[in-house]
């Protein structure tokens, strides 16, 4: 059974380099957060960026994550287009942060979602670690992807057990005592159990260890990678005005 | 126990207590997004974010637990669409806090409330381009968001409120803190976990 964020990697997908993953996250927020309007380049490089993740996420089986965010762009982009020039007021103020939500802030969160959903806890070690990035900072990431899927089951078990208690949202205070609680708690014993895990298979040695992770940039990590630099590259440009 | 260095189990609960961390701010912040709430984040999140911070506060002992805490916040920050500010903020906290809690060797527990509530300060980071990059941010979002939502934030966020962002972040941190301790006192202790 697929549970939400569990990684699915190897049994269905275009198989892409933990690298171009990283590269398209930070190409992503760092043109879609801070790009400027859909005027010119821009009505181009921002849609194509933000469709990469749906595209990408139709080749795994996470089909209907894909489907829907696609169309929800869809949707957001024409909003932006066509109906921001005549509303005003209120639905204005609505709207705007809406839209911007979606066409701005779910697309890097989309192409994180698909990180996760498609690598693996070795793969992102042996992509960090060609990266040479520090042990120190190496680990803390890795296991946080890794507790992720953790906490969101967590989380659903325990929202059912309080909901057959009647602890609702409809008191903050004690929903936030009920539930919070009680996660940080399942979680801070997962972890034990984890650090207890890792450091039977030898981690935290002082001997490098090695990783039976293949990896690599094929043909599809150089299409994304020119989409998602050539994509930051010109909206650059276009601050700066020369586009 | 002083002067130990970091162990795989101490990089291993930043990455759990991380992880917890993350989920709280981002469910919070996602309140944010509308105008009038927008400054208030500061001073609401380090709240919610105060009872798994304080339970980490008692697996901390070593001195750059909290720094890297802070690299690893700005790193999955930067991830969802953060500039590199956000990173250099947290990284700042980070170290300030560990330097606060190392003069308490690690054991004390108002230093450790101190040491949560500057590390508070550094989702002021996520919130510096506002003002640092003023005119600029807001050509930008003023073509981005519209007008309307452009002015509705600049009235919002005029020079003066700055300062009181920065201290909102920090008495927010406070509060925080004690909400997180008393909960560690309630729940926590009792089961052995803290």
């Amino acid at each position: 059974m697929n549970t939400f964020l569990h990684t699915t990697a190897g049994k269905r997908h275009l198989r892409l380099d933990p690298r171009t993953k990283f590269a398209l996250i930070l190409c992503t927020s760092f043109t879609l957060v801070w790009g400027m309007s859909l005027i010119g380049v821009m009505a181009v490089v921002r849609p194509a960026l933000a469709f990469v993740p749906a595209i990408l996420l139709l080749f795994t089986p996470r089909l209907r994550v894909g489907i829907v965010y696609g169309i929800l762009e869809i949707l957001c982009f024409t909003a932006e287009i066509t109906v921001f020039q005549s509303t005003t007021g209120f639905w204005n103020l609505i709207l705007l942060p809406v839209c911007a939500i979606i066409t701005r802030y779910m697309p890097c969160v989309v192409a994180a979602y698909y990180m996760m959903a498609t690598t693996t806890v070795s793969e992102f070690i042996a992509g960090m670690e060609r990266m040479n990035v520090t042990q120190k900072i190496v680990i803390p990431l890795s296991v946080m992807f890794r507790f992720f899927p953790t906490i969101v089951r967590e989380h659903r078990c325990i929202n059912d057990a309080m909901r057959m208690r009647n602890i609702t949202a409809s008191n903050p205070v004690s929903m936030l005592e009920y539930r919070i609680v009680p996660l940080i708690a399942a979680v801070a014993k997962i972890g034990d159990e984890l650090s207890a895990a890792a450091l039977t298979r030898g981690f935290g040695g002082d001997v490098k260890r090695s990783n039976v992770c293949e990896i690599g940039f094929g043909v599809q990590d150089i299409i994304i990678l020119l989409i998602s630099f050539g994509g930051a590259f010109t909206s650059i440009l276009a601050k700066v005005g020369l586009i | 126990m002083e002067n130990k260095k970091i162990t795989a189990k101490d990089l291993i609960n930043i990455g759990i207590f991380a992880a917890i961390y993350f989920v709280v701010l981002f469910v919070v912040a996602m309140i944010g997004f509308f105008p009038p709430f927008m400054v208030a984040l500061c001073f609401i999140c380090p709240i919610a974010t105060g009872i798994p911070f304080m339970l980490y506060m008692t697996k901390v002992h070593t001195f750059g637990q909290l720094t890297i805490f802070g690299v690893v916040m700005g790193l999955a920050n930067m991830l969802i669409g953060d500039q590199w500010i956000t990173l250099a903020f947290a990284v700042i906290c980070g170290l300030l806090a560990d330097l606060i809690c190392l003069s308490g060797k690690y054991r004390s527990g108002s230093l450790a409330v101190l040491g949560y509530a500057v590390f508070s300060i550094w989702t002021f980071g996520k919130m510096l381009p506002l003002f640092i990059m003023r005119d600029s941010y807001f050509q930008a979002m003023g073509q981005g968001y519209g007008k309307e939502y452009a002015e509705a934030v600049l009235k919002l966020t005029s020079n003066w409120v700055f300062p009181i962002i920065l201290v909102s972040g920090f008495i927010g941190g406070l509060i925080g803190a004690f909400i997180g301790r008393a909960v560690l006192k309630k729940h926590f202790e009792r089961a052995g976990i803290a």
